[in-house]
């Protein structure tokens, strides 16, 4: 059996959990991250990317507001490459209450969040594919956040600062003595066991924080309250468009990178249902109307995939309802409040405020070892978001290189870029060609980024996220990951399976359309011609 | 944020049928391919307009990836839109300039005519062309006629179109205007057979230069002026042009590409061929003798798009003793001012080479074609002359 | 009336359609809106490959037979045993007029080899897929050699070789994996790290390379019998080439298709539609029907997109528009229709029916067997519900059957085409 010592054990690879690792490594310590499947293949990997002004709390929850407002500068500075500063709109439409953005206005007022309004010949001109029978506008500092590459990042920063991250490793029980919390046993994806000791454990899990604790021997009861979201094509939006009403379904549409997303929905789940991540034809139809009245293209345009991610409510104070509970973030050192030594949960809050959570977990841990660091995650810019040269002039070192794709990889690694490609016509051949995803990017993210299997990759690098879904590329991606990843041909190939079958969860809901044509295409590449359900043998269950 | 006019480029399901078709990317590595460069690139250029690559001059607008396309995706337009919305071209281009403005260079070059084809045909003009607008050396220019077609047709030939009593109106365009009256003669004596009298209208040059090299303000005004022109002819009066690539800007470009509002003309527009072969139909077949001449066609690439060629080819079945040779359908590469620019010409001359070397195959006495750029093109790199199907008519009848 | 059989759709089954139409005398017309799924395809002829159980099936007309008996929908049903193999023989011998030579195995099916190693079971199958001497050579246990042009992204050999290995035929062969590169002095400038398919097709549709790429073969595959690549043997002059390919090397050359585009899909693409040309079809190109009056009973006319004023008319027409993914069938959140004609539609109601659960569930899809509702006629119903006595149907726009799932949509296609020819024939001689 495998033992690690260490000094801070951080379960879960969400954005939490890479920001807690990322922090821990800047202070000084040692730190292993554990995470049952991928980064962010939580609930982080599962919003919308909305990098909140905090105008939506700014009415009924000011402390949330004030929060977002200061992590979002934050954010724009440290994580430059992962962030874009689109700004953003509230807009009244005509059977909304026409008073209420007067409110926000107000709350934005308390909270030091700028927001004024606009005429609406003038949000028209922002974003001509708003709806124009709008009856006002108020803009907002909101912009977009890609969950992916602001969790890798972290991690990333977090590795080269010596901190080991395993993912595809599942905590099966926590090792106590007495009433102390020395370490976890864990199995990883070759069924091994492996023993980690630590000082202390951050249960920076999520949703799954309950499952954690109870490991434990502690009772955490979680809300969780599964939301989803509808991908559209192709970008429809260049600003955050927002619904200026109270808070209910459907009621932003938020670019993010080559795609727009239409999100929420809300609805409690119980706590052993949390992996249905099963959207319903209720919910996408509510999802497509209430999109179509912001941005009424959104009717024509192709609607991608649509999934849905679970929120990890904790109730603070006997609320119940999904919307109400407040999304603060909160921080429990078992000790004080079960007894227990050597535990700290971290929950609640936002992707958005993922440092700062991490900040709280940190100090407590921290305080619990001994150590005397002050936290400097929000000075530090994460790998790729330094102050470098500009995007064009980067653009402009790679002449050669078309434009588009060295944009694209730096969209998605910042400064990283010149890591990542080279002029060797192997290196940049686009493997993605729907987001421009070359080899280079590709045998990167396989040797530096965690990258176990297609699904991984995928979160990386982008490939397989646009119109296609991986109809080619999925293919070529598995043949790369026999090349730099030492997969088997066999292994290859059971990757290539699942990733198409992942692929379908998400379209599958909304299969009409150019998505139904594009389906029926990858079938009968994929079964039709290749032959692949037959050679590969996989045992599978329905999880619904 | 830019407004998304064309979105299209959204039931793009990533088959490659288009870069299959797609001569200019098999011609140069420089050219990715209309899939990358239309419905991939435009999401990407959506999100910033800066990731527009400088490849997309490449792309000739032959309209082959539309052809090949089973989503309907019109990728040429999306190229194009590209192109000029979002490339930062050079404001100062002489040479494109000249090119597109046909009329003005058209009305000057015949009043000079003598002068100007003498001078074209000079090794030393031609090399100094070359030095200093980048217009190939090899390159060869067509004649220009010493008066303008309209000019010609108003003092002699209008007075006899009198006599009859259905008309059709001519757009002739620019080639017959400025290069080659022939065509025109030949049309108006093969609608006289056919007891048709020719008017023509005031017209400007179509505008397809224009817009192939971004003078899309211009290519508009020159657009509005002829849509009012020509609907001011006649309710029910039939509009014939003999160029296709005319047909294809006044039916399809005015208002997919320019987005005016051309519906007082798309109705009544046709390329000749389609006019002639809906009256052959009809029974109105002018006598026509045996021609005993072994041709072979080549199928323009807007006449392709357009769905023309069949008319084309129906016309050109009616003339007795043809032996036709359908060439496989391969564009030429000239693709209008494209093959006259020198950054172009190697790509041009190799699109082209399949079709040079299926015509050296078919051992024709002549080719038929119904485009004039594809005539220069043809008559440049092959010993073939090149006729209009409307002049193998023309050729046909019988002298009453 | 233009014409006598107006075909809409130019895939597999309106080809084969028109072909037989203007074969007869008939003035056909074929109107083909982009290009059609045979660029995707494997370049076989899929006539019954599994049966109901999803077991293989071993004599493709002995299932048929089975079918015309159980299944009232399927479109072999409505053809006929016989109609099948007329139409079977009417394809091989339409391809070998152009020179491209489909071969079978008496009436066997035979297996072709997949990008990822599984053995699929075909009835018609090109020469450098089936050929008597490769059957043999493959079927020997002799030595055979996986190969892949370096560099080229749409094939990876490794997986084709693990799950050959996997296979009863193969375990325990000796298979050696090798790679050869493409010749050095290439006269393009282009990436070979991006070339598809079609490139490599192109290059060696002259024969300008052969001698370099022989002796790379013969070096790389050693002693081995037969040499695998991945289709390159080129598009017009693949007869020429392959031939000489294999005398030059001595070892039988197997094609495997890869990532779109299919250069043995583009062969029987480029010979079928040769062959319409040759009888006098015309094909027209870029031409997409959009509408057409039904409502008496009989198709008056189709509306085209470049057509105008003047629609098309027609003795007899026939639908071959396909499925969803080439536009013969329409589907938004609701509901799937065909979007020409508007034509009787078999599909469910409600959406979440259409799909299964996995995407490779064994079941397939149950929107692969979506369609245009038929008679035993191949006349389609309109919206009215009745029968459109001078319009056909054929090919994957038919319902009844899954051709992913039977592996049979060639044979379909091609069935169902002859079929609505014979029938066209058959009136206009009366």
């Amino acid at each position: 059996m495998k033992r690690i010592e260490t000094d801070i054990i951080v379960i879960g690879g969400g954005a939490t959990g890479a920001g807690v690792a990322r922090d821990v490594s800047m202070r000084g310590l040692r730190c292993v991250l554990i995470e049952k499947n991928d980064l962010a293949s939580g609930t982080t990997g599962r919003n919308h990317g909305l990098l909140h002004s905090g105008a939506r709390y700014a009415v009924k929850d000011l402390e949330s507001a004030r929060e977002c407002i200061s992590e979002n500068r934050i954010l724009k500075e440290i994580a430059r490459h992962c962030v874009e500063d689109t700004g953003g709109l509230f807009v009244t439409l005509p059977e909304d209450d026409p008073t209420y953005h007067r409110n926000l206005i107000e709350g934005c007022r308390f909270a030091g969040i700028s927001a004024r309004e606009i005429s609406v010949r003038r949000a028209l001109q922002i974003e001509p594919n708003l709806n124009p029978a709008i009856l006002s506008a108020l803009h907002v500092p909101d912009g977009t956040i890609d969950p992916f590459r602001l969790t890798s990042a972290n991690a990333l920063d977090a590795s080269e600062r010596g901190a080991i991250i395993m993912t595809h490793t599942r905590v099966n029980a926590i090792i106590r003595k007495g009433t102390r919390v020395e370490g976890v046993s864990c199995i990883d994806k070759k069924n091994e066991q492996l023993n980690i000791y630590g000082s202390v454990i951050i249960n920076a899990s999520g949703v799954w924080g309950q499952e954690i604790c109870s490991m434990a021997g502690i009772e955490l009861t979680m809300f969780p309250s599964k939301g989803s979201m509808l991908i559209i094509d192709y970008r429809v939006n260049g600003v955050v468009v927002n619904r200026c009403r109270p808070p209910a379904d459907g009621d932003i549409v938020v670019p993010g990178d080559t795609v727009s997303l239409i999100g929420t929905t809300s609805m409690e789940v119980p706590y052993d249902k949390i992996h249905d991540n099963n959207v319903t034809d209720e919910e996408i139809e509510v999802l497509l109307s209430d999109g179509e009245k912001l941005i009424p293209k959104v009717a024509r345009t192709r609607a991608l995939r649509a999934y849905s991610g679970v929120r990890p409510l904790i109730a603070v104070s006997g609320e119940s309802t999904g919307r109400n509970i407040s999304r603060g973030i909160t921080l429990i050192d078992h000790s004080a409040r079960d007894g227990i030594e050597g535990l700290i949960t971290i929950a609640g809050g936002k992707l958005m405020t993922y440092r700062l959570m991490a900040e709280k977990a940190t100090d407590l841990a921290c305080k619990k070892v001994g150590v005397n660091k002050k936290c400097a995650t929000h000075k530090m810019p994460l790998p790729g978001s330094e102050k470098g040269i500009s995007r064009r002039r980067r653009i402009k070192k790679f002449s050669g290189i078309p434009d588009s794709v060295v944009g694209s990889t730096f969209y998605r690694h910042g400064q990283r870029l010149q890591r990542i490609m080279t002029r060797e016509k192997r290196n940049y051949r686009l493997i993605c060609e729907c987001e421009m995803v070359t080899e280079g990017e590709i045998e990167y993210a396989i040797k530096n980024l965690n990258v176990k299997d297609l699904v991984d990759l995928r979160r990386r690098t982008r490939i397989g996220m646009g119109p296609c879904q991986g109809e080619l590329c999925a293919y070529r991606g598995s043949g790369l990951l026999q090349e730099y990843g030492g997969a088997s041909p066999e292994e290859s190939v059971e990757m290539l399976h699942d990733f198409l079958e992942e692929r379908w969860k998400g379209v599958r809901p909304v299969l009409w359309g150019d998505g139904l044509r594009e389906a029926e295409f990858t079938y009968w590449i994929y079964q039709g011609l290749f032959g692949i359900s037959r050679p590969v043998k996989t045992k599978r269950k329905r999880t619904d | 944020m830019i407004k998304l006019e064309n979105i299209s480029f959204d039931h793009c399901i990533k088959c490659t049928v288009c870069t299959i078709y797609c001569p200019v990317a098999r011609a140069t590595h420089l050219f990715p391919g209309p899939k990358q460069s239309g419905p991939d690139a435009e999401r990407l250029r959506i999100k910033n307009p800066e990731l527009v690559d400088a490849s997309l001059k490449y792309c000739t607008n032959c309209k082959r990836c539309e052809i090949a396309c089973p989503s309907d995706v019109k990728i040429a337009e999306i190229i194009q839109n590209a192109k000029w919305n979002y490339l930062k071209i050079n404001r100062f281009r002489p040479r494109d300039w000249f090119m597109s403005r046909t009329d003005f260079v058209g009305s000057i070059a015949t009043r000079l005519s003598l002068m100007t084809n003498f001078v074209l045909k000079l090794r030393a003009v031609r090399v100094f062309m070359y030095l200093l607008l980048r217009i190939p050396y090899r390159r060869a220019f067509p004649n220009y006629e010493r008066s303008t077609f309209e000019n010609m047709f108003r003092k002699k030939i209008a007075p006899s179109q009198r006599d009859y009593e259905k008309r059709v109106v001519y757009f002739h365009g620019c080639f017959v205007n400025y290069n080659d009256h022939s065509l025109g003669k030949d049309f108006v004596k093969v609608m006289n057979a056919m007891n048709y009298g020719v008017d023509i209208m005031k017209e400007k040059c179509c505008g397809v230069p224009l817009i192939a090299n971004g003078y899309i303000e211009k290519a508009r005004k020159n657009a509005v002026y002829n849509i009012k022109s020509l609907q001011r002819a006649e309710q029910g009066k039939r509009i014939v042009t003999t160029s296709s690539s005319c047909a294809y800007a006044l039916k399809y470009e005015y208002s997919s590409f320019l987005k005016l509002n051309n519906s007082g003309i798309i109705e009544r527009t046709d390329h000749s061929t389609r006019f002639i072969s809906e009256e052959f139909s009809l029974g109105n077949v002018p006598k026509m003798k045996r021609l005993g001449i072994r041709a072979a066609y080549h199928s323009p690439c807007h006449l392709e798009c357009m769905g023309g060629v069949m008319h084309t080819l129906n016309v050109l079945k009616m003339v007795p003793a043809l032996d036709l040779v359908v060439l496989n359908s391969e564009c030429c590469g000239i693709a209008g001012t494209y093959g006259f620019k020198n950054e172009n010409y190697a790509i041009s001359q190799s699109v082209g080479s399949r079709l040079f070397a299926m015509i050296d195959d078919a051992h024709p006495e002549f080719v038929i074609t119904d485009c004039e750029t594809c005539k220069m093109q043809i008559e440049m790199n092959t010993s073939y002359r090149v006729l209009h199907p409307v002049t193998v008519i023309a050729m046909a009848l019988k002298e009453e | 009336m233009k014409y006598d059989a107006l075909i809409i759709g130019g895939g597999l089954a309106g080809l084969t359609c028109g072909i037989r139409c203007a074969a007869a005398g008939l003035k056909t017309a074929i109107l083909s809106g982009g290009m059609n799924s045979l660029h995707f395809s494997s370049g076989s002829i899929d006539l019954m490959g599994y049966d109901d159980e999803g077991e293989l099936v071993k004599k493709p007309f002995d299932q048929v037979k089975k079918i015309c008996r159980a299944r009232r929908d399927h479109p072999y049903a409505k053809a006929g045993l016989a109609t099948v193999k007329k139409a079977m023989e009417f394809f091989i011998e339409t391809t070998s007029k152009t020179g491209l030579t489909m071969n079978h195995n008496g009436d066997m099916n035979h297996f072709h080899i997949t990008g990822l190693g599984a053995l699929k079971p075909t009835y018609l199958s090109q020469e450098s897929v089936f050929s008597p001497r490769g059957h043999d050579i493959l079927n020997s246990g002799e030595k055979i050699a996986v190969m892949n042009f370096s560099g080229f992204r749409d094939y990876y050999p490794e997986q084709t070789v693990a799950y050959l290995k996997k296979n009863r035929i193969f375990a325990g062969r000796d298979i050696v994996l090798a790679e050869i590169s493409l010749p050095w002095y290439m006269d393009t400038q282009k990436n070979l790290h991006e070339f598809r398919s079609i490139d490599l097709a192109r290059i060696f549709d002259t024969a300008k390379y052969l001698p370099r790429i022989a002796e790379e073969i013969r070096r790389a595959a050693g002693d081995a019998a037969a040499v695998s690549l991945p289709a390159f043997l080129g598009i017009k002059n693949y007869r020429t080439i392959r031939k000489r390919l294999e005398d030059m090397t001595g070892k039988f050359i197997y094609e495997i298709p890869t990532l779109p585009p299919s250069i043995l899909g583009l062969r029987i693409d480029q010979a079928l539609k040769e062959s319409f040309i040759g009888y006098g079809g015309e094909f027209i190109a870029n031409e997409r029907a959009e509408s057409g009056p039904v409502d008496s009973g009989l198709l008056e006319h189709v509306n085209t997109r470049n057509s105008g004023r003047e629609p098309v008319s027609s003795k007899y027409y026939v639908l071959s528009t396909g499925s969803f993914f080439s536009g013969g069938l329409a589907s938004n959140s609701q509901r799937i229709t065909e979007p020409v004609f508007n034509f009787k539609v078999d599909a469910d109601t409600k959406r979440s029916k259409w799909y299964s659960w996995f995407f490779f569930d064994a079941k397939s899809h149950p929107f692969l067997s979506y369609g245009v509702r038929t008679d035993k006629n191949f006349n389609p119903v309109n919206e009215k519900g009745n029968t459109v006595k001078n319009v056909f149907c054929a090919g994957a726009v038919l319902s009844g059957y899954d051709p992913v799932r039977e592996g049979c949509g060639g044979g379909v296609a091609i069935t169902s085409g002859f079929a609505c020819a014979e029938k066209i024939i058959g009136e206009l001689k009366k």
